[in-house]
C-alpha cells in the first residue's frame, strides 16, 4: 500500500515505519473521535480513519513532524465533514445513540466506585451540545492545547476558550448536584 | 479597596486553570485574582473537574480497531442501494441532456449573455469611406447589456430580425448588444420569432483576401492593415462567457451607411461595424469550448499590432462575469472602496513640509482597466493616481552597488494641464535582483476557496497565476498552500520547489466551497511560514482572495493586527485581489499595507503574468522597507504645491523621523513615482485658500534664510530601512528648476503626466485644469516610443475606451 511521492527505497522504508508508528499510537483515539463526529457510525469512521492514514502516507515525515497528532485530527475532522456534507444527513445527536456509545465494551480492571462516577460523568458529557463535547474531548481526552483545538476545528481561540469554560462550568455544577 | 471581582462566567478562569495562557497574560491574571478568593476557589474547582474529566474520558472505550471481514456483507448492502440510485439518476440525467440538446437545436439560443451572432461576411462591394477590403473576419463580441436591458437585447435584432433581414438597419443609435459567431450546431438561420436574441450563423470560410478590417475608430481616419489580423484566418468560435473565457468588448467603430458588415448580416439591423481585438489566453478559454483559435480583428489602426501587443489586449478583456453583474448596474454589487479626498493645494508658508509613505501597489490601475473594459467608468474612489502612475515601469537610473538600495531622480517641467504651474516628478528605482541572485524563498500561498471564489475570474485565475509563479522558483525555494473557507487547512505542506509536479497538482486540485473564515487561515499560513523561515531569505505569505471575509469570528481589526505583528517578525505579505461584484478593495489594500507587502489586482492572466512572473523579483524581494519621503519647499520659489495621489499615505512631519511609524516597501527593480504640481512664486494665485496672518508668531512670509539656496525649488529627503533593520537611514537631494518646458521633457515624464491627468479626469478632479481625454492621448504618445511590455499602448486604448463611456 505504498502511496505518495517517495524518491528512494530508503525513504520508502522510513515513511512506512513512520506511518506504522503513527497508526499504532493514534488509530484508536482517532477512531473514537471520528465515530463521535459521525454520530456513532463506526463503519464510516473506520473508513475515514483509514483515509486519514493514507493521506499521511503521502506526506514526507518531516512535514508533519512536531504536530503529527494535530494534523491527523484536523485531516480526520475535515474528512468527516466531507462525508457528512455529502450524505446530508446531519442528524441531531439523540439520546439513544448516546447510550449505545458509552455502553460499548467492558472496561477491564476498574474499581466499581470509580466506574460509577466515571460513567456518570461520561453520561453528563454526552448530554452536552455537540460542539462543546467535541472541544471537551479534544482537550481532555486527546490532550490538545487551545491553540491546536482552534486550528483543528477552525474556531477562534476565544470561541474555544468560551466553549470549554461553559462546558466545564456546567459539568461542575451537575457533578456537584449528582453527588448530593 | 475592592477591585472588580472576576465573574464566574469569565472564560479566563478556565484558561488560567488549564495553563492555557501566555506568560504575560497569566502574570496579569494572577495579579487580578490575588484579591479574589472566590475566583481562586473557582479555579481550584475547575482543576479538579478537569482531572476527573481527563480520567473519565481516558477510560472511555474506543470502538474496536480491528477491521472485521464479516463487515463486508453489510457494506455491500449499504452500497447496493446507492449504486442503484446513481444508475437511475445517471440515466435520467442522460435522458434530460439529450432532450435538452434537441430542444436547444430547435430554438435560437436564449443566452442570458445576449449573444447575437454575426454571420460570416459574404462580401459585398462597399461604397463607403472604408477601404475596399471586406471584413473577412468573424467577429466575436460579448454582450454589453449595460446599455441595453435584458428585454431590449433583441432590439434591432430580435423580433425584427426576420423583418429586417437584408433591409435597412435599425436606427443608428441602437447598439448591437452582442455578436458572436457560433459553431456549426446552430447553423440554421437566425430567426428570432420569439423575440430573443437570435443566435447566428455560419462560420466563415477562411478569408480569401488578406485580412484587414474595414472598421475604423471614429477618431482615426485611416485604416492600416494589421499584422496580427493576418493570423486570424481561422474561423471564430463562440466564446462562452458563462465559462469565463476572456471576451472582449466591441469597440464601436463607425456608423457607415453602407457598412459591409451590415450588408452581410443575415440578421440585419446592424448600423455599425464592430471591431474587436482578442487574443484569448488559451488556458482560460479552452475550458469553455475546447481549443479556440485566436481571433484578432483589429479596428484600432493607430496601434501597431505585433504579437505581444495583441496579447496584451487580452488584458483589456475581462471575464464574462461582469456581464452578469452589469445588468442592472450595481444591483448585486457589494464592492467597497474607501473614500479618497484629494490632496488640495497647500501654501508653502504654512505647510513647508510634505511627508508621505511610498507605495508600489498597482491594484488601482488593473481595477480601472477592468471597469473600462466593461464599458463603465470606475467609481471615483477606485482610482488612485499614484497606483496608476506606478503601474508602468520607467527608466530611472539604477542605484550604484554598495550604496543605498535605491536611487532617486527628479525632473521638472510645465504641468501640461496647467502650463502656468510646474510639475515635479520624483522617481525612486529599487536595486535589481536577478532571479539567480534572489535569496531563497519560503512562500505560503493562502487561498480563499470560499463559495464566492467559484467564478471563472477568481479561483481559476488564481490557480493559473500561482502555477506561473511556481514556474519561476528555484529548486531550493519552498511552497506551501493553505486554504481557507468554512474550514481552513493545509492543502500542501511546505514543499521544496524541486517537487514542482506535486505543487502544481496541489494547486490544480483546489476547489471552491463554503463560506469564508479568513482569520483562521491567515494564522495557519503565517505559522507555516514561520516554521520554515529562511533567515535572510524571502519569507512571504501570498494571499489570493476577493476580499470577502464575510463570515467568521475574526474582526477586521484583529486581522490587521495579526498581519502587522507577523510583518514585524519578518514574514511579509503579498495580496492578490481578484473578482468583481464583491471585491473588497479597501480591506485588501489595508492588509497589504500593514503587512509590509504589496497589493496587486489580477483582472486577467496577463496581469498575473506581469505581477508574478515579469516582476516576480519585485513582488517577492523587498530591497528597502519603511520608505518615507519628506519634501521641503522653498518659499522663495514656490507659492503652493499639491501632491498628486498618495492621499492614503500622508504622514505628519514628525513621523518622518520616527522609525516606529510604518511606511511602504520597495521591491527589487520597482520604480516609485510621485508628482507634485507647483505654483511658482511668480504665479498669480496660489490655488490654495488664504490664511490669516499669525498673531503670536512671526509671519512665515519672510524670505529664505540663506541666499545661496534661494534658487533651489525644493529638497527631497528619503528615509528607508534595510529589509531586516530597525533603524532608518536618510538621503537628501536638492532640486533646482531649469525652466524646461513640457515639450522638452523626457518621454517618461510626459507619459507619467498623461497617466496622472487621466486619473484626474476619471476622478472628476477639480484640479485637472485643461486635461481632456484627447490631450491625455497626445501627451502619452510621446511615451509610446519606448514601450517594453506594451503596457503603454494598452493605456492609450484604455483612454479611448474611457472616451466612449459616459462620465
Amino acid at each position: 500500500m505504498e502511496a505518495g511521492d517517495v524518491n528512494t527505497d530508503h525513504k520508502d522504508h522510513e515513511c512506512n515505519a513512520f506511518v506504522q508508528a503513527a497508526v499504532e499510537r493514534h488509530q484508536a483515539p482517532l477512531l473514537r473521535y471520528a465515530t463521535r463526529l459521525l454520530h456513532g457510525d463506526t463503519d464510516r469512521a473506520r473508513d475515514v480513519v483509514q483515509d486519514t492514514f493514507v493521506r499521511l502516507m503521502g506526506q514526507p515525515p518531516s512535514e508533519v513532524d512536531g504536530h503529527l497528532v494535530e494534523w491527523l485530527f484536523t485531516v480526520c475532522r475535515n474528512r468527516t465533514l466531507d462525508v457528512l456534507r455529502k450524505e446530508s444527513r446531519m442528524r441531531t445527536f439523540t439520546e439513544g445513540q448516546a447510550e449505545r456509545l458509552t455502553a460499548s465494551e467492558p472496561r477491564p480492571g476498574s474499581a466499581l466506585e470509580r466506574d460509577e462516577t466515571q460513567s456518570a460523568l461520561l453520561g453528563l458529557i454526552d448530554h452536552l451540545p455537540a460542539n462543546q463535547q467535541e472541544v471537551i474531548r479534544l482537550k481532555f481526552q486527546n490532550g490538545f492545547s487551545y491553540k491546536e483545538i482552534s486550528r483543528i476545528t477552525s474556531l477562534s481561540m476565544g470561541n474555544v476558550g468560551f466553549l470549554i469554560h461553559t462546558a466545564v462550568a456546567r459539568l461542575r455544577k451537575e457533578m456537584a448536584a449528582q453527588s448530593k | 479597596m475592592k477591585t472588580n471581582k472576576i465573574s464566574p462566567d469569565d472564560p479566563r478562569l478556565t484558561a488560567y486553570a488549564l495553563n492555557e495562557m501566555e506568560p504575560q497574560e497569566r502574570a496579569e491574571f494572577q495579579q487580578l485574582i490575588e484579591d479574589d478568593p472566590e475566583a481562586r476557589a473557582a479555579i481550584d474547582s475547575i482543576r479538579m473537574t478537569a482531572q476527573a474529566l481527563g480520567a473519565a474520558l481516558e477510560s472511555e472505550s474506543a470502538p474496536a480497531v480491528h477491521r472485521q471481514r464479516p463487515e463486508l456483507p453489510t457494506r455491500g448492502k449499504i452500497l447496493r442501494f446507492p449504486q442503484l440510485y446513481y444508475m437511475v439518476s445517471g440515466l435520467a440525467a442522460a435522458c434530460f441532456a439529450l432532450f435538452f440538446v434537441y430542444w436547444q437545436n430547435q430554438q435560437p439560443e436564449p443566452r442570458p449573455r445576449h449573444y447575437v451572432a454575426v454571420p460570416a461576411p459574404r462580401h459585398e462591394p462597399v461604397k463607403s469611406a472604408e477601404k475596399e477590403e471586406p471584413a473577412k473576419e468573424q467577429f466575436v463580441f460579448v454582450a454589453r447589456p449595460a446599455s441595453v436591458g435584458p428585454g431590449q437585447v433583441s432590439g434591432p435584432i430580435g423580433p425584427d430580425a426576420s423583418a429586417t433581414m437584408n433591409t435597412a438597419p435599425a436606427g443608428p443609435t441602437n447598439e448591437i448588444p452582442v455578436v458572436a459567431a457560433l459553431p456549426t450546431p446552430l447553423e440554421q438561420t437566425p430567426t428570432g420569432p420569439t423575440g430573443e436574441a437570435p443566435v447566428v450563423a455560419s462560420l466563415p470560410p477562411p478569408p480569401e483576401q488578406p485580412a484587414s478590417p474595414a472598421l475604423t475608430l471614429p477618431a482615426l481616419n485611416k485604416t492600416t492593415p494589421m499584422d496580427a489580423v493576418a493570423n486570424s484566418s481561422a474561423p471564430v468560435r463562440r466564446l462562452d462567457a458563462n465559462v469565463g473565457s476572456v471576451v472582449l468588448d466591441p469597440f464601436k467603430v463607425e456608423a457607415s451607411e453602407n457598412s459591409t458588415l451590415k450588408d452581410n448580416l443575415a440578421t440585419g439591423g446592424v448600423s455599425r461595424s464592430w471591431g474587436v481585438v482578442s487574443h484569448l489566453p488559451p488556458s482560460l478559454t479552452e475550458r469553455a469550448i475546447g481549443p479556440v483559435d485566436p481571433v484578432v480583428v483589429n479596428g484600432l489602426s493607430a496601434v501597431r499590432y505585433s504579437e505581444p501587443r495583441a496579447r496584451l489586449f487580452g488584458g483589456i478583456g475581462y471575464v464574462g462575469d461582469d456581464l452578469r453583474r452589469n445588468l442592472p448596474p450595481s444591483e448585486f454589487n457589494t464592492e467597497s472602496y474607501s473614500q479618497v479626498e484629494e490632496n488640495p493645494f497647500l501654501t508653502v508658508a504654512h505647510n513647508p513640509l510634505s511627508t508621505f509613505s511610498i507605495d508600489v501597489d498597482t491594484a488601482s490601475y488593473a481595477n480601472v482597466r477592468r471597469f473600462l473594459a466593461a464599458r463603465q467608468r470606475p467609481p471615483r474612489d477606485a482610482v488612485r493616481i499614484e497606483e496608476m502612475v506606478n503601474y508602468f515601469p520607467y527608466h530611472y537610473a539604477a542605484p550604484l552597488p554598495g550604496g543605498a538600495p535605491f536611487a532617486a531622480s527628479m525632473e521638472v517641467a510645465n504641468a501640461p494641464w496647467a502650463p502656468a504651474h510646474r510639475l515635479v516628478r520624483i522617481g525612486l528605482k529599487g536595486r535589481e535582483v536577478s532571479d539567480a541572485a534572489r535569496p531563497t524563498a519560503n512562500l505560503v500561498f493562502l487561498i480563499d476557496v470560499s463559495g464566492s471564489m467559484d467564478e471563472p475570474n477568481k479561483l481559476p485565475l488564481v490557480k493559473q497565476s500561482l502555477q506561473m509563479l511556481v514556474g519561476k522558483l528555484r529548486p531550493d525555494d519552498r511552497v506551501a498552500i493553505v486554504v481557507y473557507a468554512g474550514a481552513s487547512g493545509v492543502a500542501l505542506p511546505s514543499t521544496r520547489a524541486a517537487e514542482r509536479s506535486t505543487i502544481l497538482a496541489a494547486i490544480d486540485e483546489l476547489r471552491a466551497s463554503g463560506s469564508t473564515n479568513g482569520g483562521a487561515g491567515i494564522q495557519l499560513a503565517y505559522e507555516i511560514a514561520k516554521a520554515n523561515f529562511v533567515p535572510g531569505g524571502v519569507n512571504r505569505v501570498i494571499l489570493a482572495t476577493d476580499g470577502d471575509f464575510n463570515v467568521g469570528t475574526t474582526s477586521e481589526g484583529e486581522l490587521i493586527r495579526l498581519v502587522q505583528a507577523k510583518a514585524r517578525s519578518g514574514v511579509f505579505l503579498t495580496v492578490l485581489g481578484v473578482g468583481t461584484g464583491n471585491f473588497k478593495d479597501a480591506m485588501l489594500a489595508k492588509l497589504a499595507d500593514k503587512g509590509n507587502g504589496n497589493y496587486a489586482y489580477l483582472d486577467t492572466v496577463e496581469e498575473a503574468r506581469k505581477a508574478l512572473v515579469a516582476q516576480a523579483g519585485g513582488t517577492l524581494v523587498t530591497v528597502a522597507k519603511d520608505v518615507k519621503i519628506q519634501v521641503e519647499f522653498n518659499p522663495a520659489r514656490v507659492q503652493s504645491y499639491r501632491l498628486l495621489g498618495y492621499e492614503k499615505r500622508m504622514q505628519r512631519a514628525e513621523d518622518f523621523n520616527n522609525d516606529r511609524v510604518d511606511a511602504g516597501e520597495i521591491g527589487a527593480g520597482h520604480t516609485v513615482t510621485a508628482l507634485y504640481e507647483i505654483v511658482p512664486v511668480e504665479g498669480s494665485e496660489s490655488g490654495a485658500g488664504s490664511v490669516d496672518p499669525l498673531k503670536y508668531q512671526a509671519t512665515k512670509e519672510a524670505g529664505t534664510r540663506v541666499a545661496s539656496i534661494s534658487d533651489e525649488l525644493l529638497t527631497l529627503k528619503i528615509r528607508y530601512k534595510e529589509p531586516t533593520a530597525d533603524v532608518s537611514s536618510k538621503v537628501e537631494f536638492p532640486l533646482r528648476d531649469s525652466d524646461r518646458r513640457f515639450e522638452e521633457a523626457s518621454t517618461d515624464f510626459k507619459f507619467t503626466a498623461a497617466v496622472a491627468a487621466f486619473g484626474m479626469i476619471l476622478r472628476d478632479s477639480p484640479n485637472r485644469g485643461d486635461a481632456t481625454l484627447g490631450n491625455v492621448i497626445s501627451w502619452a504618445r510621446a511615451g509610446l516610443e519606448d514601450d517594453a511590455g506594451g503596457y503603454r499602448s494598452e493605456f492609450v486604448e484604455l483612454v479611448r475606451l474611457a472616451g466612449e463611456t459616459a462620465p
